[in-house]
């Protein structure tokens, strides 16, 4: 297992290693993997530099937190003052913003080293990072298969140990899937936990940022650093979680009910489905309760998602018309000609095809049949996500329905690539947060992730579980054996 | 339910984008794949008609809105910093050939 | 033929709050172009709107003034349309679930114009054609303002006028907007359709946009009825479209449509959560409420007796009535109050706006103490009147101006005397007064006054004078 957060933390307060030494570590190992695995798209070096100096004159005071002098990544929508940030995206070409995401400003004031902008679908729009423009990030266990996505370059940053961690965005299992492609943790927090001040929007009642770690204990260590309220973001909650959730992991799973939904197993890769049934196994010799719960909307949940994410997405994307940022095409006729043509230059296909959906589903006519029945049937989801809480303290389901495809896998059409975020977006729809960890490996040596689904603000209990199934199902995976070697 | 090529030309006009007659052939076909997916909502749970609202059942007070407080502005060196502006404003021509 | 005139107005207000309705920046007019901007109102990706308690409080004061329901639950929703002076290409609106419901505006005959709805929005930047090029300024971007939307009950230009008018001088009033049509800070938009008198049915209407004068309302209501009608009497069909008015040709003419600007997919704003107004703020809300004008009005003719075209000029603006009714509480007499406002203090104030703002550098208890002066007799109102002038120019209170030996007054012998002497010196005048020329008394007053200085009691002085000439 590679070095964690606590470990690089004391081994940092030891003067074992600089925060410099190691930010350069890093960056050597960035400049060597990076041209292949394509997992950042903008390197932040000399910022990452001067970052460690500081973060080295702050681990000389003895309260200098956990997360000061470590390299880590963010994802390509989250904003960063001065620094490009362009959702991978032709149409935020070149743009920097001129205010820091909440979460940077928190992991910043902690003294974290940016290396980078990490890779991943335009405007956070796929399940394989293919739709970036700048080419997809490849899967480092395997480079002929896909990292998943959206949150493909930051879960192939960590995954690679080109950083220790890196911040995702989850609209519809943005960071779960990644992560269960890649082989690493990714907690989606609850809509709310963490301040989206700051993300590019894909579809905002949707959106949350969240960590890619190497373990359950650092994803807890970076939540509790980015959760809290924020006066910027007024879906943010202030939720008082009490104390550090990474202090608290250790907790078996004695007498704790688990639920599990043949909603979420239908029409599941059956390698996938058998590695779940074993976890499912040990949680229950370890003394769990496993309930056996029914969620009947969840069959609603895909459609649902597609239409009111890309209902919110056909307005938050509006904003793109070449005037106050990004690309403005070269010649055009009239004002509005320039703004069509800008956009259709600008954005990719799956970011149109998702805006004429999203368009379609408010347009007059269609409204109530599509956009207002998926907010009835949202509703319906998130009872039934209620009642099941009622009787379980978590759920227990597969990531994704497969393993990582191959690059460019041309099989499937459009929506066939949506089916695949079937295990994801409900949870997304509920609000509620979800883990994913590593669980095994499919024949041709893929990871595979299990999901870990709490009651709102109850990441304490969705981390204990997973950091429980981690220590006692021991190396489910092959370890990646490369990056900065740390 | 399908969709011919006029509404998926209106509706592009709605959100301000063009298609090649190529792109729209391919476009409309897939659009019809993709609305038959988002009509499967309607093949089931007859919704009720109350009206939706905002994101999940969450409210909050008068109390809880924002004070009316003047808070510095950007430099406009900073607003105009990702653009060409003129004389502190944004600014397009109006054609360019 | 003869049609009837069916006219609603829908009308934007800009509020006068401190910060925009969704960011801190301040809402002062003018400033450098884009420097009273930040990432929310320039649309930045990323950026989250954050509502302004004001906003709210503000338009509720509204809807409180125009009698409306209250919605205790609200909403904001998305308006979507691309235009370069929309950052975010969507407005943020009101649809289906706005601040207030169902008021009206009674005219002064007492027909009752309804108000459907009154919402809450943001404005959008400002854009300048020049040379080829469109330059844009978004300091204006997310200004608040209220969209208040009247019913069709409005039938003639007249009518229209009175209600932009009553309007504008209870939203002042109110004090949530200074609501200058030049400025922009009012615009009005009137939907007007015209029928044959007795017929139920509506007929196709059209919308005249962005009219900014109240002059203006009544002349683009006149000159469209009269198109319409024009339209009508050949049996041709009224097209629904939106028209400007032009003040220089007085007439009304189409607008360049906007291509599909009217499916605006309205939907409710993901960022900002639904709001709830308990029943006490509204109450709260409704004591912190001044008088109304019309209500002042009321009571100063019917309560405190005052001449109804006096008690409009004093009712009519905030600031005076609020000075008027202090030097009341000081004592001082309606009728002497009432009359030197008007015939004093007026006449140093041409326009609208000085009423309006009422910047007098006395205050309403030095004010009184002038007048008082006046109600016990111990000057008479031509002294009391130049002594006002001189306290309003120097800001100095009474004493400065009036010494204890001038408010003596003038001895019954030194007054006979000096009538006398009047009489003596202005032969002609006596002449005149005897055949029957009564104003040529004025020259002999004249001649007291000023050797008074203005102090003597005018009154008593014909009394005496009149039994000197002998009538």
């Amino acid at each position: 297992m590679r070095t964690g957060i606590s470990e690089l933390a004391i081994r940092l307060r030891n003067r074992e290693i600089s925060a410099v030494e190691l930010t350069k570590a890093y960056i050597d190992a960035i400049e060597k993997l990076n041209p292949t695995l394509n997992a950042y798209v903008h390197l932040t070096f000399d910022t990452a530099l001067k970052a460690a100096e500081k973060a080295d004159q702050m681990l000389k005071e003895d309260d200098a937190p956990l997360l000061c002098g470590i390299p880590m990544a963010l994802k390509d929508n989250i904003c960063t003052d001065g620094l490009t940030t362009t959702c991978c995206s032709k149409i935020l070409k070149g743009f920097k913003p001129y205010h820091d995401a909440t979460v940077w400003e928190k992991l910043k004031a902690h003294g974290a080293v940016l290396l980078g902008k990490t890779n991943m679908d335009e405007f956070a729009m796929g399940s394989t990072s293919e739709t970036s423009c700048y080419g997809a990030p490849l899967n480092p266990r395997n480079t002929n298969y896909v990292t998943g996505g959206s949150s493909g370059g930051s879960a192939a940053a960590v995954c690679a140990n080109l950083a220790v961690y890196s911040l995702g965005s989850d609209t519809g299992g943005s960071i779960r899937q990644p992560a269960s492609f890649c082989g690493v943790v990714g907690l989606k927090p609850t809509y709310g936990a963490v301040s989206r001040y700051g993300l590019i929007a894909y579809g905002s009642s949707l959106d949350q940022i969240g960590p890619l770690t190497n373990s359950v204990k650092d994803a807890a260590i970076v939540f509790d650093a980015i959760k809290g309220g924020d006066k910027r973001d007024q879906t943010s909650v202030d939720y008082d979680y009490g104390s550090s959730l990474a202090e608290c992991l250790d907790r078996d799973v004695k007498g704790m009910r688990i639920g599990v939904a043949e909603e979420f197993f239908n029409g599941i890769n059956p390698e996938i489905k058998s590695k779940i049934e074993e976890a499912i196994k040990l949680f229950e010799i370890n003394g769990a309760v496993i309930e056996n719960i029914r969620l009947p909307a969840l069959k609603l949940a895909l459609p649902v998602y597609y239409i009111i994410a890309c209902a919110e997405a056909s307005s938050n994307l509006g904003r793109y018309d070449g005037i106050r940022y990004g690309y403005r095409t070269s010649f055009y006729t009239s004002i509005e000609d320039m703004i069509v043509k800008t956009r259709s230059e600008g954005f990719g296909d799956e970011v149109k095809r998702r805006i004429m959906l999203g368009t379609y589903v408010l347009s007059s006519g269609y409204y109530d049949a599509y956009y207002k029945k998926a907010c009835l049937i949202r509703e319906e989801i998130n009872r039934e996500f209620d009642a099941v809480f009622e009787k379980c303290d978590v759920l227990v389901a597969p990531t994704a329905p497969n393993t990582a495809f191959p690059l460019n896998y041309k099989g499937a059409s459009p929506v066939e690539m949506y089916l695949s975020d079937i295990c994801t977006v409900p949870v997304n729809i509920a609000g509620v947060p979800a883990i994913s960890v590593p669980c095994g490996e499919d024949a041709r040596g893929l990871p595979i992730g299990m999901q870990i689904i709490g009651r709102r603000f109850d990441e304490a209990t969705v981390l204990q579980v997973a950091h429980f199934y981690e220590q006692i199902a021991g190396k489910v995976i092959g370890a990646y054996e490369g990056g900065a070697g740390i | 339910m399908t969709i011919s090529k006029t509404e998926i030309e209106k509706l592009a006009k709605l959100a301000k984008l063009s298609f090649s007659e190529e792109e729209l052939e391919r476009f409309t076909a897939e659009f019809d794949e993709i609305i038959a997916f988002a009509d499967t909502i309607n093949q089931s749970i007859e919704g009720g008609t109350e009206q939706i609202r905002n994101v999940g059942a969450r409210m909050v007070s008068f109390d809880d809105l924002r004070t009316d407080e003047v808070v510095p502005s950007l430099p406009n060196e900073k607003i105009l910093s990702n653009v060409e502006g003129y004389n502190g404003f944004f600014s397009v021509e109006r054609s360019k050939k | 033929m003869n049609y009837e005139i069916v006219c609603g107005i829908e009308t934007h207000i800009e509020l006068a709050t401190k910060t925009k309705i969704f960011c801190g920046c301040t809402t002062e007019f003018g400033g450098e172009p884009n420097t009273h901007c930040c990432p929310v109102c320039t649309g930045q990706p990323g950026s989250l709107p954050i509502l302004n308690q004001k906003v709210v409080e503000y338009a509720i004061k509204a809807g409180l003034a125009l009698n409306c329901k209250i919605n205790t639950k609200s909403h904001m929703d998305r308006k979507n349309y691309v235009y370069p002076d929309l950052p975010k290409a969507y407005q943020i609106s009101q649809y289906d679930e706005p601040l207030c419901e169902k008021g009206y505006i009674e005219l002064d005959s007492g027909k009752r114009i309804g108000i459907t709805r009154i919402h809450i929005e943001e404005d959008a930047g400002k854009l300048i054609h020049e040379n080829g090029y469109t330059y844009i300024d978004y300091n204006r971007s997310g200004v608040p303002l209220i969209e208040i939307v009247s019913e069709p009950d409005i039938s003639s230009a007249e009518e229209a006028k009175e209600y932009a008018e009553k309007l504008q001088l209870i939203m002042r009033y109110i004090g949530i907007s200074d609501c200058k049509m030049q400025e922009g800070s009012m615009r009005c938009d009137v939907n007007l359709s015209l029928r044959k008198p007795g017929d139920p049915r509506f007929g196709v209407r059209t919308e005249i946009k962005n009219i900014n004068s109240l002059s203006f309302i009544q002349k683009a209501v006149m000159a469209e009825a009269e198109r319409q009608a024009d339209i009508l009497d050949a049996g041709g069909t009224i097209v629904q479209q939106t028209m400007r008015y032009d003040e220089g040709t007085n007439s009304t003419t189409p607008m360049r449509d906007k291509e599909n600007s009217d499916d605006y997919r309205y939907f409710p704003d993901p960022d900002i959560l639904r709001f709830s107004i308990d029943d006490e703020k509204v109450e709260e809300i409704r004591t912190s409420l001044p008088e109304l004008p019309f209500d002042k009005l009321k009571r100063y003719v019917n309560v405190l007796g005052l001449p109804e075209a006096t008690a409009k000029q004093i009712s009519r603006y905030r600031k005076v009535a609020e000075f008027f009714e202090g030097a009341l509480a000081e004592g001082a007499s309606v009728k002497n109050t009432a009359n030197l406002i008007v015939g004093t203090i007026f006449s140093n104030m041409d326009t609208e706006e000085e009423k309006e703002l009422f910047a007098v550098r006395i205050s309403a208890a030095q004010f009184a103490a002038l007048v008082k002066l006046a109600d016990e007799k111990k000057i008479n109102i031509g002294f009391a009147q130049s002594t006002l002038q001189k306290m309003l120019e120097s800001g100095k209170p009474v004493e400065e101006f009036i010494k204890p030996e001038d408010l003596v007054g003038i001895s019954n012998e030194e007054l006979e005397s000096l009538c006398k002497e009047a009489v003596d010196a202005n032969p002609k005048a006596v002449a005149d007064v005897r055949s029957g020329k009564d104003k040529a008394i004025n020259m002999l007053f004249g001649y007291i006054m000023k050797k008074t200085g203005g102090k003597a009691d005018i009154r008593k002085a014909e009394v005496l004078l009149r039994k000197l000439i002998g009538q």
